[in-house]
C-alpha cells in the first residue's frame, strides 16, 4: 500500500517529508486538504491532526504527525530498504549528533528564518523592522553554523536528516526574498547551502512546489 | 567512566536529562557551570555548547547537547542495560508515535509554559522586574487550549502512548514548575490530564 502524505506542497514541513521520501526511495501519494481553513474543521482535528496542522502521514493503517517525527519514522522503517541513502547513521554516537543538529535546526535556526519567510513570502507583507531584527538574529545563528561547518561538508560530516530539515525554509529565503546574501557572505555556510540545495531529491521537490 | 552532566537542576531542560538518567538507572555527576554568564564565555561556546546553553552531556569522550537529543541518545545506548525501563519502544510504529508526542510537547505544550516560567522566575529573580501579567494571562489561555487537546489524547490511556515513555518524561520538569507557580487549575480541572500528571508525579 502506498504511503499517503496529507498537506500542501508549499508547507516547509510537508516539503521536508517529501524530500525524505524521495531520498529513501519510498513512493507516495500526496493528498491536499480542501483548504488551509479545513485544517481547523472538527473532522480534521479528530481524524488527522489534533492541533490542526500539516503534514500528516498515513502508512497503511498507521497515522503519524509532526514533520521531524514523521521523517525519523520513515528513516527507521525504510532506510536501506530501497537504496543505500543513510539519513540517520546506525552508530549510536553519530545518530546522537544528528539528533543534536536537528535540535539546533528546530530551536535556533528555523524560528527566526520561518518568521521572516512567513511574513515576506507567505503573507507577502513588507516589514522593515522585522527584517532588521531577523538579520541580527539570523546572523548570530549563521556565525555559529560557520564554525560548526569548518572542515566539514555537512553538519555531521556526511549528509543526514539534520541537513535535510534546513532546506525548505532556506529555499524560500533564496528563491523569494532578497536576503540570500546573509548566507552567501559566510563561505562555509554558502558552500553547505549550495551542496544541499543541489541534491537531485530536492530538485524533484522544488518542481512540485505549489503556492 | 561516569557520565558528566553540565547544568543546574533548577533548569528544566537539565532536569529532563536527570530524570532520564535516573529512569535508565545510570550514575552521573552533575557539574553546574560557574555562573549563568559563564555560558557566554568563549571557552564554554567552543568546548561545551556553541549556542551557550545547558545541558551538555559527556559520556567518556563523547559530547552531546540539547536535552531531547541527549535523552534519545541515552535511551538508544543504555535502555535495558541496567533495568527494564523502556523509554522508547523497540517497535518502529510505537517509537514513531513517542516521537510524535515529544514533538507535541516541543511545539505546542512547551512554548506557553516557557513564557510563564520566564516571567515568573527569570524576570523576577534575575532581572528584578515585575512579571508582565498580560503575557502570563495569554500564556495561561494558550496552555488551556493545548491541555484541552491533551484531555482528548489521554482518553482511555494512562500515558500519551499507552505505556510510560520518553514522551511523558519530557513534559515533567516544565509542568512541575508551572503547576507549582499558581496554575495548577489548568491540569486539575481536566480529569484525564489530572490523572496523567498525578501518575507522573508518583514515579520515583
Amino acid at each position: 500500500m502506498t504511503v499517503k502524505l496529507i498537506g500542501f506542497e508549499v508547507s516547509p514541513g510537508v516539503l521536508s517529508v517529501m524530500m525524505t521520501l524521495h531520498e529513501l526511495g519510498v513512493p507516495y501519494q500526496i493528498e491536499n486538504p480542501a483548504s488551509w481553513q479545513a485544517l481547523k474543521d472538527e473532522d480534521y482535528i479528530t481524524n488527522k491532526h489534533p492541533f490542526g496542522k500539516v503534514p500528516v502521514l498515513c502508512d497503511g493503517d498507521y497515522k503519524i504527525t509532526e514533520t521531524r517525527a514523521i521523517c525519523r519514522y520513515l528513516v527507521s522503517k525504510y532506510q536501506g530498504k530501497n537504496n543505500k541513502t543513510i539519513l540517520i547513521p546506525n552508530d549510536v554516537h553519530k545518530a546522537g549528533l544528528v539528533d543534536q543538529y536537528i535540535s539546533y535546526e528546530c530551536s535556533y535556526y528555523t524560528p527566526p528564518v520561518a518568521k521572516l519567510v512567513v511574513e515576506e513570502v507567505f503573507h507577502k507583507t513588507s516589514n522593515p523592522e522585522l527584517v532588521e531584527t531577523s538579520q541580527k538574529e539570523i546572523d548570530k545563528v549563521l556565525d555559529v553554523y560557520e564554525k560548526l561547518l569548518n572542515g566539514k561538508e555537512y553538519l555531521n560530516g556526511e549528509f543526514s536528516l539534520a541537513d535535510l530539515l534546513h532546506i525548505p525554509f532556506t529555499h524560500f529565503i533564496f528563491s523569494a526574498t532578497k536576503h540570500a546574501d546573509w548566507w552567501n557572505k559566510k563561505p562555509n555556510v554558502k558552500q553547505w547551502w549550495d551542496r544541499i540545495s543541489n541534491r537531485d531529491c530536492w530538485k524533484k521537490c522544488v518542481e512540485k512546489i505549489k503556492f | 567512566m561516569t557520565i558528566r552532566l553540565v547544568g543546574v537542576s533548577a533548569s528544566y531542560p537539565t532536569l529532563r536529562v536527570i530524570i532520564c538518567l535516573k529512569e535508565l538507572g545510570l550514575p552521573y555527576e552533575l557539574e553546574p557551570p560557574a555562573s549563568y554568564q559563564s555560558l557566554k564565555d568563549e571557552d564554554y561556546i567552543a568546548n561545551k555548547h556553541p549556542f551557550g546553553k545547558t545541558p551538555v552531556l559527556f559520556d567518556g569522550d563523547f559530547r552531546i547537547t540539547e536535552s531531547r537529543a541527549i535523552c534519545r541518545y541515552l535511551a538508544s545506548k543504555y535502555q535495558g542495560k541496567h533495568n527494564d525501563t523502556i523509554l522508547i519502544p523497540n517497535d518502529v510504529h510505537k517509537a514513531g508515535l513517542v516521537d510524535q508526542f515529544i514533538s507535541y510537547e516541543l511545539s505546542y505544550y512547551d512554548p506557553p509554559l516557557l513564557k510563564i516560567v520566564y516571567q515568573k522566575k527569570f524576570v523576577k529573580n534575575f532581572l528584578n522586574k515585575d512579571p508582565d501579567p498580560e503575557i502570563i494571562k495569554q500564556a495561561h489561555e494558550e496552555l488551556a487550549k493545548v491541555l484541552d487537546v491533551y484531555e482528548k489524547l489521554l482518553e482511555g490511556k494512562e500515558y500519551l502512548n499507552g505505556e510510560y515513555s520518553l514522551a511523558d518524561l519530557v513534559h515533567c520538569p516544565g509542568t512541575y514548575c508551572v503547576y507549582g507557580a499558581g496554575h495548577s487549575d489548568l491540569w486539575d480541572s481536566r480529569p484525564n490530564v489530572k490523572n496523567w500528571w498525578n501518575r507522573l508525579c508518583n514515579r520515583d
